[in-house]
């Protein structure tokens, strides 16, 4: 029988399987992750999970009983040890071997290493795992508290607001000057920072942390400079780096810090698929020949095009790249891809409750940004997929309907 | 498989999403002329009501007042990420005035 080897069970790796069988193949699939649990939605650990208000039943699916019905062996708290590309085989640490015929690298991301010491105190947390969120969840519970999160980016300053909105305090720690600068350029980084603090989010961009202080527990995190900040709890989230050492071993070609794919999801290798975090995929919708994400709505469109080839022999992942982030009360959608330096268009005020913001380059719209303003990123959608873009001055005015825009063409 | 009333055509003003529980299942409600309209209210991506979202005539979806991703009537399908998964689609029957959701 053909076999399908999965390694990852991620939001990517998961998709590849659950397509498989949705599209009808019938061959084994062997789903291997090293998380203990069944597969999960990652993006709800830093925001309701964290704070006590999601719904597992929607963090954890599909169902547990899911994988035995689509006969899908899923093998948790398990890792890919080794693989050989020519022998096409695998070996697990369970100490099984797995001749594949197709093998899916879903392997992500590890979070990023800081060089500083008291990291292994208790009270030190990280959201990259649902029991390490459920871990941070256990200790809200138990009344307000404050947290001191080392990392400013995306999840940090999630954390931070949902526990703020949840009636607890938090100071974001954030060694660049300009917190979530990168991905969104520093005009819009600057407003959503000012809304976080507005919020109660402390900010303290700039910093470098020294250690994590206490003695037997954190008690909180000492700045460079000497300064302290106390902290009822310490949660680490400076990043991650794209695991390749599998893709590696296999002689997987690389390119801009991933595993270089063609529109397939196919590596360089035959018969070697790479998903997810790890995949540098070439988008149409990118000036660079290929671009790596590390987002949700990514990773199960790489999933399900590896998938579809796996079974079909077709499939390209050509979507509009979008990510989205929950801070508090505040939803941020991005469609499109950004880059730090795009000439930035407000779509009339910079106020709440709904803002959008467009980056252009070289005249031409190529994201938008928004935070509760569906209509109009419903129109920038429509504008992407007719090849629309607006002058600035439609862009600028909220009376002109972008979607009408599209439909002009 | 029960059928369970949820009300009277009046009580769903045309074309604007409503949110009703029939039997322990949440609901986002259209109706649009005599025809209603029943879709699963919870957005299958992430904690959302639907019928906090604007129902698109043109597309005949719910749009998930969230993230974007725009839900269709018929078949429940997003049309755009994030959502990934469709949303379940409920038969609806409107025996004269009163509305009946199979649940």
């Amino acid at each position: 029988m053909t076999i399908a080897l999965i390694a990852g069970s991620g939001m990517a790796g998961r998709a590849a399987a659950l397509t498989l069988r949705r599209v009808g193949w019938t061959g084994e699939i062997v789903l291997v992750g090293d998380d203990p649990e069944y597969p999960y939605d990652r993006p709800p650990l830093s925001k309701s999970v964290v704070i006590g208000t999601a719904d597992m039943n929607k963090v954890i699916k599909p169902a547990p009983e899911v994988y035995e019905q689509e006969a899908i062996d899923l093998r948790r708290g398990v890792t890919v040890t080794g693989a050989d590309a020519t022998a096409k085989t695998a070996e697990l640490s369970d100490g099984s071997t797995v001749a594949w015929d197709a093998l899916v690298l879903a392997t992500g991301c590890a979070p990023r290493q800081l060089p500083i010491p008291g990291l292994d105190l208790p009270g030190v947390y990280r959201v990259t795992r649902l029991d390490e969120a459920l871990e941070i969840q256990a200790v809200l519970a138990t009344g307000p508290k404050h947290l001191g999160i080392i990392g400013g980016g995306f999840i940090g300053m999630e954390v931070a607001a949902a526990a703020v909105a949840a009636g607890h305090t938090a100071t974001v720690l954030e060694a660049a000057p300009e917190p979530m600068s990168r991905p969104l350029g520093l005009e819009v980084a600057e407003r959503v920072l000012l809304w976080a603090t507005d919020r109660g989010v402390v900010v303290r961009a700039g910093v470098g942390v020294e250690q994590v202080s206490g003695d037997d527990i954190a008690t909180g995190v000492r700045l460079v400079g000497g300064e302290e900040i106390d902290a009822d709890l310490v949660i680490v989230a400076v990043g991650q780096s794209p695991r390749l050492e599998l893709a590696q071993q296999l002689g997987c070609e690389e390119v801009v810090g991933g595993i270089k794919v063609d529109a397939g999801m196919r590596t360089s290798v035959a018969d070697v698929y790479a998903v997810g975090d790890i995949a540098a995929f070439p988008s149409t919708w990118a000036d660079e020949d290929r671009i790596r994400v590390e987002h949700a709505a990514v990773a199960i469109g790489h999933g399900q095009v590896a998938a579809e080839q796996i079974a079909t022999g077709e499939g390209r992942y050509d979507d509009l790249p979008s990510f989205w982030s929950d801070q508090g009360d505040l939803t941020l959608n991005v469609v499109g891809v950004a880059r730090p330096d795009d000439e930035i268009v407000w779509r009339g005020d910079q106020a709440l409750p709904a803002c959008t913001a467009f980056y252009l380059r070289e005249g031409t719209m190529r994201a938008a940004f928004s935070v509760s303003d569906m209509k109009t990123l419903r129109g920038v959608r429509k504008l992407f997929a007719a090849g629309v873009s607006p002058t600035r001055e439609q862009l600028a005015d909220p009376a002109v309907d972008l979607a009408a825009l599209a439909a002009e063409g | 498989m029960t059928q369970v009333s949820i009300g009277s055509l009046s009580d769903f003003p045309e074309g604007t999403p409503t949110r009703v529980e029939a039997d322990g299942t949440a609901l986002c409600i259209v109706r649009i002329g005599d025809t209603v309209h029943a879709i699963c209210d919870d957005c299958p991506h992430a904690e959302a009501s639907l019928s906090e979202g604007d129902f698109l005539a043109d597309d005949m979806a719910i749009e998930c007042p969230l993230h974007g991703s725009a839900f269709n009537l018929a078949t429940g399908d997003p049309d755009c990420p994030p959502a990934t998964e469709a949303v379940e689609v409920f038969t609806v029957t409107v025996d004269g005035d009163s509305v009946l959701v199979d649940v």
